[in-house]
């Protein structure tokens, strides 16, 4: 009976942790997809500086010539977390191809994301931003997380994705390499 | 131990089905928490409760006191995902048209300004309101056909235990829309 007692309350304990360090995707959350929608219009992506892990500026401006992904995010977002480790793959994939991937994590700190990296597998090795006060939320036009956009070397946008993606997906990888060729 | 992995395991797996229904429910056999679905016109949308604990908890590690978060966590919220699978267009939603119906009368869904207007009288960290902020589910969103979606919290803000139905409305081009989910429960 003590065990019995024991186990539940142990599952409710572990229900609750898990939904703390994250709204548990254990809801019927939809699968991650691999569209990612073209912006067709030339339409020049915003300001984007913030500091990084190291405490050093990254400005989107000095990449100009890359094809830049700017992945908007946080710890507690379940989609965010999900599509995290396929983030890293891509950018395994494409790190030596003239490819850059920005995450830019919302209102947190080094304290809160640094642990959480080290639980992703593969743990990401692209560069995290910090942007503490959602400020870049407005000009970006993101009214949800995760949304990550996919950048030309010239600046303009190329593609959005809102909502969780399978980022190592084929499909993702051609499109992304094409925009560096 | 291994019993506790089982049953985490087999409640993970019912609740990753996605029933192509009018309107499914589940209930996960760990938390008791209650999922309503349903597919309508290409698009996806579910409720699921989130329990008064389970709110204090999310929040409580993002810098809110028991006491601060204490109103919001009461207020029947829920997991809300909207997702366009296979719309004829670009789904276009404003969350404070989007009603609940009870009693045969109808109410909107509080707004995420409902909040943060009393969370900020409240001194309440920054990070604490950014994370709140942002836990939301969006006031006005696009989707594209696809796959574009959100997860977010919505407060319904009826007491423990209410039955209501909810109608989420969108438009494509100017053209509306609505899904319906019909006696949805407030989680006690």
């Amino acid at each position: 009976m003590q065990t019995k007692s024991f186990v539940r309350t142990f599952i409710i304990f572990f229900a609750v942790i898990v939904f703390a360090n994250g709204i548990s995707y254990a809801d019927g959350a939809p699968p991650l997809t691999h569209k990612l929608t073209k912006i067709s219009q030339s339409i020049m992506a915003p300001a984007l500086r913030f500091k990084n892990m190291d405490d050093e500026i990254v400005d989107i401006k000095d990449l100009r010539g890359k094809v830049v992904i700017v992945n908007f995010w946080a710890t507690w977002c379940p989609p965010c977390r999900r599509e995290m480790g396929s983030l890293e793959r891509l950018h395994q994939a494409t790190k030596d191809k003239n490819i850059v991937i920005l995450a830019v994590n919302i209102g947190e700190d080094v304290d809160t994301v640094f642990p959480f990296m080290g639980t992703v597998e593969p743990s990401p090795s692209f560069p995290v931003l910090f942007d503490t006060d959602a400020a870049a939320m407005k000009p970006w036009n993101v009214n949800g997380l995760p949304t990550t956009y996919f950048i030309k070397p010239d600046g303009t946008i190329a593609y959005r994705a809102v909502g969780g993606r399978e980022f190592d997906h084929p499909d993702i990888l051609q499109k992304t390499i094409a925009l560096a060729q | 131990m291994k019993g506790v992995i089982l049953a985490t395991a087999v409640s993970f797996y019912s609740l990753s089905c996605f029933a192509a229904a009018q309107q499914t429910f589940q209930v996960d056999s760990v938390t008791g928490a209650a999922t309503w679905m349903t597919n309508q016109h290409g698009v996806n949308f579910s409720l699921t409760q989130i329990l008064p604990q389970q709110a204090q908890a999310f929040y409580v590690n993002r810098g809110f006191t028991l006491k601060q978060i204490q109103s919001y966590a009461t207020s029947c919220v829920f997991m809300t995902v909207l997702r366009n699978d296979n719309a004829p267009g670009t789904i276009h939603f404003v969350r404070k048209n989007w009603s609940v119906v009870i009693d045969g009368k109808s109410r909107r869904v509080l707004s995420t300004d409902h909040w943060l207007q009393q969370l900020k009288s409240n001194n309440i960290k920054k990070s604490a309101l950014v994370a709140f902020r942002w836990a939301q589910f969006p006031s006005e969103q696009k989707y594209e056909p696809g796959g574009d979606w959100n997860q977010g919290m919505l407060t319904v803000g009826l007491a423990p235990g209410s039955v209501f139905d909810v109608i989420a409305r969108w438009d494509i081009d100017g053209k509306p829309y609505t899904a319906k989910l019909q006696e949805v429960r407030c989680a006690n």
